[in-house]
């Protein structure tokens, strides 16, 4: 069971409730909620915002691909995944991703959520571009992509 | 034949457009496309460093949304693009 989705935030926000909503029809025991937000500093800079990028069909894709995995990786059967990602300009203190996992057992459920999170980071093509207190902003630096 | 190519990411400085349109007489491997951008970036923007490591560090990916190799080719037109360094969450 899994929701993806790529919240534009000129056209809705990204809300929990959508996630608790989705985890609760799910009937499994152990809800894990992970929510990241845009946080004030960053290599000493005071971050104002960031500029998310997606390339939309990819990111999509690379969800799907990381829930299909985690049956054989993690052995994990019986499990129900939300994912959703912002593109778009998001302030200070406000959400930019949600992963809420629900599974049979908590042990599951942990280990779930940070590999979803973990391999998010690794190969969705999601990009950064911070925002600072003195209005510069830059492009943050990632990790390439394994071709 | 018609290659646009689709920018994201820190390579969207390359254009305000969001692509950037390549027209190439003949198939071309991924890793000779890199050099005809890396030329058009060469010309444009005088050499601009940063702008060079983008496309040196950057995959790309078809209109298939697969990630595709140095050793692919190209042989049609169609939109082709630049995934510079990632990350999200």
């Amino acid at each position: 069971m899994l929701h993806t989705k790529i919240i534009d935030t000129q056209k809705e926000q990204i809300k929990i409730s959508d996630a608790e909503q989705f985890i609760a029809s799910s009937k499994f025991g152990a809800n894990i909620y992970f929510t990241g937000t845009v946080r004030n500093l960053n290599d000493n800079k005071e971050v104002t915002g960031i500029t998310y990028d997606s390339h939309d069909e990819m990111v999509i894709k690379s969800f799907e691909e990381i829930y299909n995995e985690t049956e054989q990786k993690l052995n994990i059967q019986d499990k129900a995944v939300f994912i959703e990602h912002v593109k778009g300009y998001v302030k200070l203190g406000e959400m930019s991703i949600i992963i809420a996992v629900a599974c049979k057992h908590r042990d599951q459920a942990y280990v779930l959520s940070r590999y979803i999170i973990e391999e998010i980071k690794k190969r969705t093509p999601i990009w950064k571009k911070e925002h600072y207190i003195n209005e510069d902003s830059q492009w943050l630096k990632g990790n390439p992509i394994k071709t | 034949m018609k290659i646009i190519l689709e920018l994201f990411g820190a390579s969207r400085d390359f254009s305000e457009k969001g692509h950037i349109d390549f027209e190439i007489p003949k198939p071309i491997l991924i890793k000779d496309f890199r050099k005809v951008i890396t030329d058009y970036l060469n010309d444009k923007f005088n050499g601009n460093t940063s702008f060079l490591q983008i496309v040196k560090n950057s995959a790309f990916c078809s209109e298939e949304n697969e990630i595709i190799s140095d050793n692919y080719k190209i042989t049609k037109s169609q939109k082709i693009s630049i995934i510079p360094p990632i990350g999200g969450g």
